[in-house]
């Protein structure tokens, strides 16, 4: 007992003095805020972008994107070292983030003013909302603190990277973030298991409109019932933008379209599309024939996973040239899985901000964070280094621009080349199609740019009807894009509770804002 | 309490004289629960009805099992099954890949449970005895002060600020325990035992005798408190042994993190790409690589999970047996 | 030396309580053991709890970051304005409050009864086996529950449809789908994870009954039903209302992981499951906007304030002691 306490009043003077020292620290400034805006250095004045390393202090870059850490990722940061001290005499920190964390990280990254320097973005990711928060710098400002950062070291990205892209990624005409120079024009269409295919005699080569599936799909439900023929969920069916051609202005959950593949500028609700309504009913239709999986409402599998687990026969998928391939290796099912294409090719905003390096307003020095995405960009090995490791230890040259994973590959394979400058830059599997980049470039060349390119909606006068009609879509959405109800008797109960939020006064908003801004280009 | 107070020793002798038992026999009658205990029939009936309840808290975690030692290609195209189709490893192979990053991170859940708990308790029942003092008189403007807390805060982004900005406790041990020590919740369940169990004449007694609160506290208070303070112990266990939400947020070093983060972080892998499927058909269309685990993976996950609590459970149970009390009351 | 009226009059200050009390340095004086054991936890609240709540202020702002919290500009109640512009609005509040109510009075009457059982069951090692599976549930994860949830639910293979309906003769139902069955499955669910712990605490105040009040009712005759009711209910009072005023403080937040997970976020069941956390959530994960889910937090915080407010003016009334503060 004695023991006890005794013990009891060590650990109370312990508590106390702890508890002292800490509310000792709380003395320190309380305003929490580290300086609002970096002061500008004086070490970019008068300098060329080729900035020689004698000119330059060391400066250590973080670069902060989405994917799982990698092993070997130490090893691969000292071999870009090496690149990178020699030409713009700096450093690189690789910082990444599972996606599970990624939005809960940045968020909490960016409130507290954390230092770095090069954050992945994309208009899908709340570009749009960081833009907003001030979490960004302006990339072509020429009275910004910097100047035109783009102009005085990213010349190599404005020579390289289609201006389509910088186009529209426009905010209020500033761009924020350096797209990733990638294929820039999306198609829609169907992926499906060709083996199969081949097996029940299907020939898909004159498949071009929904309609025109009905037979395949019959055939694969009679020959083959423990097959899902249409493996439909939220978001990829028949009625999702890259499908249906819509293009959204910026964010898909803002109601408020225009046809990609079309000439008007008149901003409506879905609703009231014919192309729209008819996708309900086929859709509608195709469920109740038994095409479509019965709980694509609430599926939580990716259409990917759904072709992997082997028992789908098609899913609807965004195509680009070799999507098929890419696919059939990532699911481990090599030559199985081949592509149709069944709508126009077309550009829109979404595709054009759909993958952007972002330079944080609290980057300590934002000109080497410009050089080093320049270097992204047209630096061959540097873009191949950062992508797939070393030569010699996680992959080996086949030919000039064609390697092969050795079986260290998996220390290091972010998988992430569509976030890192130009992928055209990017060495080629041996699987994959020699003639990739060509092709991306023709399919580039070839699209249709949708009306509403390079405007991106900015949803903050509107914010809280955009906030209550989220609700309103999922409730909605993923039963009728899916078919599991009944379009006629449940679109009007939608649309009635679309309008009860304030549908009208944000497609008003879109249009007064796309009106400016076309208005603008002329 | 307005019940009738007995001379219960009297009257107890004097059944065991009419009987010609003695006390101590009458005691140990009643305390094993043959004098004065319910019928068999009331008692098969709970029985039968515990088990029906055991076999539904059971027949789910046994599924639970079944699917993570099962073959994933089964499990997705066949659905659950109580007995695996097909016996595979697979599952946990993958989540024990990184041996040693297991190994460290049960290090941090170790010491952030041991240390965490114990500080908890200590500074929690500190707080709680003197508001359980009918005598203080400050008693009730020190509950609201802690209840308060249950009510209102601030969001995460302030509260991670204090954290970070104020107090740098970025990447620390202490930043996995801090946040935890002190809950309204268990202040107030341990004030109410306090104020309900002692009785007030052990206390004016003691003071009688001379002893300081401190004493009284601890020499009295808490040996009397056993089943709470267990109970208080068993809950704070199992909120930092599961507790995967502060290393997300304070962790940046990957190597620090806590075993329930480990394992649960490549689930939210999957709540990100679920909640959000524009993010999901994004990445689709990127052609993105993410590992999503298979359903046998995240079954497996629970099992891991769930794995220590059944040990600690035990553990903590001898605390709430009857003659613990009975005892030391006595004495 | 000049002493204020009253105390030279020697009329004590009246304290919080209403009853005659020291002046408020006496009582520090006295008392100041009980001011120091409750320091530690004081400090540790106001930096983890206290000191964040400035950040309430952001309900009220459109924040920018780069200017600073401090320095972005007002914008009143805009953003409380999305949680009332929908015909939702009704709805999530009916749902939040309604089903919490049942969890709470479940939670309650399910809890006592099961450790009075407990209690009284014969063959100790039995009681502890039941009390252990009892509370495993509570230890899975609201996204392991929501698998488990699909493996009986599933239109396609779950075991409701392809085994217990055909069984009973009934057509398969599609779970996922109907509202109507889900304010029975979700208390059901609710009470089968959460039991075990509420359970745990209703058993150790039990166990800290004196014996003696036992006694002395088994020699006057009273049977098991007659001590449960007049002597293990009215003592475990204390217990059951704190339990109830904490979670009534909670009624206006609802356990995100049972309504998201476990309902798998189905769109169409909203009508029965939609509560403020999930369209919050909704929301904040399209919009990214801490303005307005800080609004929402803080709608939450106050309604539930003023509820706890009026049921312990209400329980203060009742019997005194039993009051929170």
């Amino acid at each position: 007992m004695n023991v006890l306490r005794k013990g009891a009043y060590a650990a109370l003077m312990l508590l106390m003095v702890a508890s002292l020292a800490l509310s000792a620290c709380a003395k320190k400034d309380s305003s929490g805020e580290a300086k609002a805006s970096p002061s500008p250095q004086a070490t970019s004045e008068g300098k060329t972008d080729s900035g020689s390393t004698s000119n330059l202090p060391p400066y250590k870059l973080r670069l902060v994107y989405p994917g799982a850490p990698q092993k070997d990722q130490k090893m691969v940061e000292e071999a870009m070292n090496k690149i990178l001290q020699q030409k713009i005499n700096a450093t690189i920190e690789l910082v990444p983030i599972d996606w599970g964390q990624w939005d809960n990280k940045v968020n909490l990254m960016i409130a507290s003013r954390e230092q770095f320097d090069i954050l992945f973005t994309a208009q899908w990711n709340g570009h749009a909302v960081n833009v907003a928060k001030g979490a960004f710098l302006a990339l072509n400002d020429d009275n910004g603190p910097y100047g035109n950062l783009l102009q005085k070291h990213g010349k190599g990205i404005l020579e390289t990277l289609d201006p389509t892209f910088l186009e529209g990624a426009k905010i209020d005409g500033k761009n924020y973030g350096v797209p990733t120079n990638k294929e820039l024009a999306a198609s829609g269409g169907v992926l499906y298991r060709a083996d199969i295919a081949q097996e029940l005699g299907l020939d898909l080569s004159n498949v071009k409109t929904v309609q025109d599936l009905e037979p395949i799909l019959k055939t694969v439900k009679e020959k083959k019932p423990d097959m899902i023929p249409l493996f439909l969920r939220d978001g990829e069916n028949f009625n999702s933008h890259y499908f249906a051609q819509y293009d959204y202005l910026g964010d898909a959950t803002v109601p408020g379209v225009l046809l990609k593949d079309g000439d008007s500028t008149k901003v409506v609700p879905v609703h009231e599309l014919d192309r729209y309504k008819e996708y309900l009913k086929i859709t509608r239709d195709f469920y109740q024939k038994g095409y479509i999986n019965k709980d694509a409402p609430t599926t939580t599998l990716s259409t990917q996973d759904a072709l992997k687990a082997g028992n789908v026969f098609m899913i609807v998928a965004s195509l680009k040239p070799g999507k098929d391939a890419e696919v059939a290796n990532a699911i481990g099912m090599p030559g199985k899985i081949k592509q149709v294409e069944m709508t126009a090719r077309t550009v829109s905003t979404g595709d054009t901000a759909g993958s952007m390096l972002g330079i944080s307003t609290t980057s300590k020095d934002p000109e080497r964070a410009m050089m080093f995405i320049n270097l992204l960009h047209t630096d061959k090995e540097l873009n191949n280094l950062i992508n797939y490791g070393i030569e010699g230890v996680h992959y080996t040259k086949v030919s000039d621009n064609i390697i092969k994973p050795t079986d260290k590959a998996k220390d290091y394979s972010p998988g992430a080349n569509w976030m890192f400058g130009n992928q055209f830059l990017n060495y080629l599997y041996e699987s994959e199609d020699p003639q990739k980049w060509e092709k991306f470039r023709e399919f580039n060349k070839s699209a249709k740019k949708s009306p509403g390119l390079g405007f991106t909606f900015n949803s903050e006068p509107v914010k809280q009807e955009v906030g209550a009609i989220v609700n309103v879509r999922k409730k909605y959405d993923p039963a009728l894009d899916t078919g599991s109800v009944d379009p006629d008797s449940t679109l009007p109960k939608y649309i009635d509770e679309l309008k009860k939020a304030g549908l009208d006064k944000i497609i008003a908003e879109k249009q007064k804002q796309l009106d400016a801004f076309l208005a603008s280009k002329k | 309490m307005s019940l009738p107070t007995y001379d219960t020793t009297k009257v107890l002798d004097g059944r065991a004289q009419a009987r010609k038992t003695t006390k101590a026999q009458t005691d140990l009658l009643v305390r094993e629960n043959r004098l004065g205990s319910i019928s068999a029939p009331a008692n098969a009936m709970i029985h039968i009805f515990f088990w029906l309840y055991t076999l539904a808290c059971l027949l789910p975690l046994w599924l639970v099992v079944s699917v993570s030692f099962s073959d994933e290609k089964l499990v997705v195209v066949e659905g659950y099954r109580f007995w695996p189709q097909k016996f595979s490893l697979a599952a946990y192979d993958f989540l024990f890949k990184d041996l040693t990053q297991i190994i460290r991170s049960f290090g941090v859940s170790l010491t952030t449970v041991t240390v965490g708990t114990l500080l908890s308790l200590l500074v929690m029942t500190l707080y709680a005895y003197p508001i359980s003092r009918s005598d203080f008189p400050h008693r009730n403007v020190f509950a609201f002060f802690m209840f308060f807390t249950m009510l209102f805060n601030g969001g995460l982004v302030p509260w991670y600020l204090v954290y970070t900005q104020l107090f740098h406790l970025k990447n620390t041990l202490w930043a996995l325990i801090m946040p935890l020590l002190v809950s309204a919740f268990f202040v107030l369940l341990l004030r109410t035992f306090f104020a309900n169990t002692i009785p007030s004449e052990l206390l004016e007694a003691a003071k009688i005798d001379g002893a300081g609160e401190l004493r009284i506290f601890a020499l009295i208070v808490l040996p009397l408190s056993l089943p709470v303070l267990a109970t208080v112990a068993l809950f704070q266990t199992l909120n930092y042994w599961n507790d995967w939400f502060l290393s997300l947020v304070f962790i940046t070093e990957n190597k620090n993190v806590n075993l329930q983060f480990l394992m649960y972080k490549t689930m939210l892998d999957i709540q990100f790409l679920t909640s959000n499927s524009q993010a999901a058909a994004e990445l689709a269309k990127q052609g993105a690589l993410i590992n999503i685990p298979t359903e046998t993976i995240r079954m497996a996950m629970a099992v891991i999970g769930i794995g220590p609590i059944v040990f600690a459970y035990p553990f903590f149970q001898r605390y709430f047996v009857k003659g613990l009390t009975v005892g030391a009351l006595k004495g | 030396m000049l002493q204020p009226a009253n105390l030279a009059a020697g009329v004590p200050a009246r304290g919080k309580s209403g009853a005659k009390s020291p002046s408020f340095w006496k009582t520090i004086r006295k008392y100041w053991v009980f001011y120091l054991m409750m320091l530690p936890a004081a400090v540790i609240l106001f930096i983890n709890n206290y000191l964040p709540m400035f950040g309430t202020l952001i309900a009220f702002k459109n924040v920018n970051y780069s200017k600073g919290i401090l320095a972005s500009p007002w914008v009143g109640f805009d953003n409380f304005r999305y949680l009332f512009a929908t015909s939702d609005a009704w709805v999530i509040t009916r749902n939040t409050i309604l089903y919490n109510a049942v969890f709470i009075i479940l939670n309650l009457v399910v809890a006592v009864a099961f450790a009075v059982m407990f209690n009284e069951m014969r063959g100790k090692m039995w009681a502890k086996f039941h009390q252990s599976t009892m509370f495993l549930p509570f230890f899975l994860s609201m996204v392991t529950v929501g698998y488990l949830v699909f493996a009986f639910l599933s239109h396609g293979n779950g075991f409701m449809n392809t085994y217990l309906l055909p069984k009973l003769g009934l057509q398969p139902i599609d779970w996922y789908s109907e509202p109507k069955y889900w304010p029975f499955i979700l208390p059901i669910i609710n009470t089968w994870k959460n039991i075990g712990y509420y359970t745990v605490i209703y058993l150790a105040a039990i166990v800290g009954i004196d014996q003696e009040y036992y006694e002395a009712a088994l020699i006057d005759g009273a049977g098991k039903w007659k001590q449960t009711w007049y002597i293990t209910i009215p003592l475990l009072k204390p217990v059951m209302i704190v339990m109830t005023l904490l979670q009534i403080g909670r009624i206006f937040y609802a356990d995100f992981g049972l309504f998201f997970q476990v309902t798998r976020n189905s769109g169409i069941l909203y009508p029965t499951t939609l509560v403020i956390d999930t369209y919050v959530y909704q929301t904040f994960i399209v919009m990214g906007d801490i303005g307005m889910s800080s609004a929402a937090g803080l709608y939450q915080a106050l309604v539930g304030f003023i509820l706890v407010l009026v049921s312990n003016a209400i329980v203060r009334r009742v019997s005194r002691e039993n009051a929170l503060f």
